[in-house]
């Protein structure tokens, strides 16, 4: 059996065809203002852990208000990071969660491919973070 | 391969539909600017057009394994249909209960949800969403649902024909724009029943899986109204924190590799693999199942007043 390959001219026509389209209607959305971005507050993590039957005890957001880590009164981690218009939080039990501060910047790891590594710059780091592990390279 | 020719030529679909899709996405775009009503974010969906356009380069790669298996399983059909129209009639319904079974399917056993899961995580509902498709569908076996159509004799080409036409009748109810539709909704899938379903609000999951009809839904008891009172939360449990198109597309396919790798016996695997998304040895993790029941739980637990002044 003979495999042929399926990329022809006709596919790239195709394919860069879409390319262009695609590329006009992210600047269209862009052009018409769909720019929309959240910030995280402690009422914003506060509605985050109710959600998941939690309270916040600690909590560190970052300056610009885009990323946010907590202890949770279950002992869990929850880290939040702004998502356009919407925040998108990750809850994990502390030991699953790679936190480490090196110079004033904040590094939190999950195991979870589709939650990056949160990175966020911190004005003092305070003592639960050290707790955490804080004071490692994550 | 002796598979009966079409009476007419059929037409690229998809490829024809392309042009309108664009269109609408642009009128849509505009009526959210100048209503307020629906949401629309350029990085999800820059993200969800990706998506769309990774789909096709994969579609166009492997998609013929799917074209081939559905040629295969014709050689053993059943009976020898042919192209006439009682039997595209007989075609149109199977295809769409075939697509109700694949998408239920999709959204219960963790093998499949892998590559299904790509088209909701979007935390948006407009039509970019409905482009939001997988890169993995062929590779992930979907194809596998319909097979028992040409097992029984439907033409392999008239079946991949009603196949598109569910994919291009469902990118329209990808929309916040449009809100009931009278009676259509009694029978077909509109943007009020589908709403439902991309929603993770705990009384609205694993509902309305329909494609064209809704009637599946009603008839195999997961049909969900869109309740006016309850706000809509789009997405699914564990919200993406990316728009990275790779990500976007793996990222439960790496979930799976890294449960399997840490899987202490072979019925772990099996649980990992085949079972519900969220499935785990101890339970500790949240599946729809247990979400649903949490909820009902609260719901009795709650004073009707209390839930009146939600």
């Amino acid at each position: 059996m003979r495999i042929e390959n399926p990329f022809g001219l006709a596919e790239a026509i195709e394919l860069g065809g879409s390319a262009a389209v695609i590329l006009l209607m992210v600047v269209v959305a862009a052009v018409l203002g769909f720019r929309m971005s959240a910030r995280i507050d402690e009422g914003e993590l506060t509605r985050l852990s109710e959600a998941e039957g939690a309270r916040v005890e600690h909590a560190v957001i970052a300056q610009n208000g885009r990323a946010a880590l907590a202890r949770l009164s279950d002992g869990r981690l929850m880290v939040a990071r702004v998502m356009g218009a919407d925040v998108s939080a990750r809850f994990a039990a502390a030991r699953s969660v790679r936190v480490g501060v090196k110079r004033g910047r904040l590094e939190a790891k999950f195991a979870d491919t589709g939650f990056p590594p949160l990175k966020m710059r911190l004005d003092e780091e305070p003592k639960w973070l050290t707790e955490l592990g804080g004071d490692a390279s994550p | 391969m002796n598979a009966p020719a079409a009476p007419f030529e059929i037409p690229p679909i998809i490829t024809y539909a392309v042009p309108g899709f664009v269109l609408l996405i642009l009128i849509e775009m505009i009526v959210v600017k100048l209503t307020k009503r629906g949401r629309y974010e350029f990085r999800d969906s820059a993200a969800s057009l990706s998506m769309g356009f990774g789909n096709r380069v994969f579609a166009i790669a492997f998609g013929g394994i799917a074209v081939a298996a559905y040629f295969w399983v014709y050689e053993f059909r059943l009976f020898n249909l042919g192209w006439t129209l009682p039997v595209m009639v007989a075609c149109f319904f199977a295809e769409d209960l075939a697509y109700y079974w694949f998408h239920r399917i999709a959204h219960e056993r963790r093998f499949f949800w892998a590559s299904h899961i790509v088209h909701h995580s979007s935390q948006h509902y407009n039509l970019t969403t409905a482009l939001r498709q997988t890169w993995t569908g062929t590779l992930g076996l979907n194809f596998i649902f319909w097979l028992p159509l040409v097992y029984i004799g439907f033409p392999p080409l008239m079946v991949l024909m009603f196949s598109s036409i569910s994919l291009v009748y469902q990118f329209w109810i990808h929309t916040e724009l449009i809100g009931r539709m009278g009676p259509l909704e009694w029978v077909m899938n509109t943007p009020s029943h589908h709403r439902v379903h991309h929603a993770t609000n705990a009384k609205y999951l694993d509902a309305n899986y329909a494609g064209v009809l809704i009637i599946w839904d009603r008839l195999f008891g997961t049909f969900v109204p869109e309740d006016d009172k309850e706000k809509i939360h789009y997405g699914i449990i564990s919200q993406l924190g990316t728009f990275n198109p790779f990500r976007v597309a793996f990222h439960e396919w790496a979930g799976i590799w890294r449960d399997v790798t840490h899987a202490k016996s072979a019925g772990e695997v099996i649980g990992y693999v085949f079972g519900p998304p969220g499935w785990s040895p101890d339970g500790s993790r949240k599946t729809s199942a247990s979400i649903k029941a949490d909820w009902a739980r609260r719901q009795q637990e709650t004073p009707p007043a209390a839930i009146a002044a939600e």
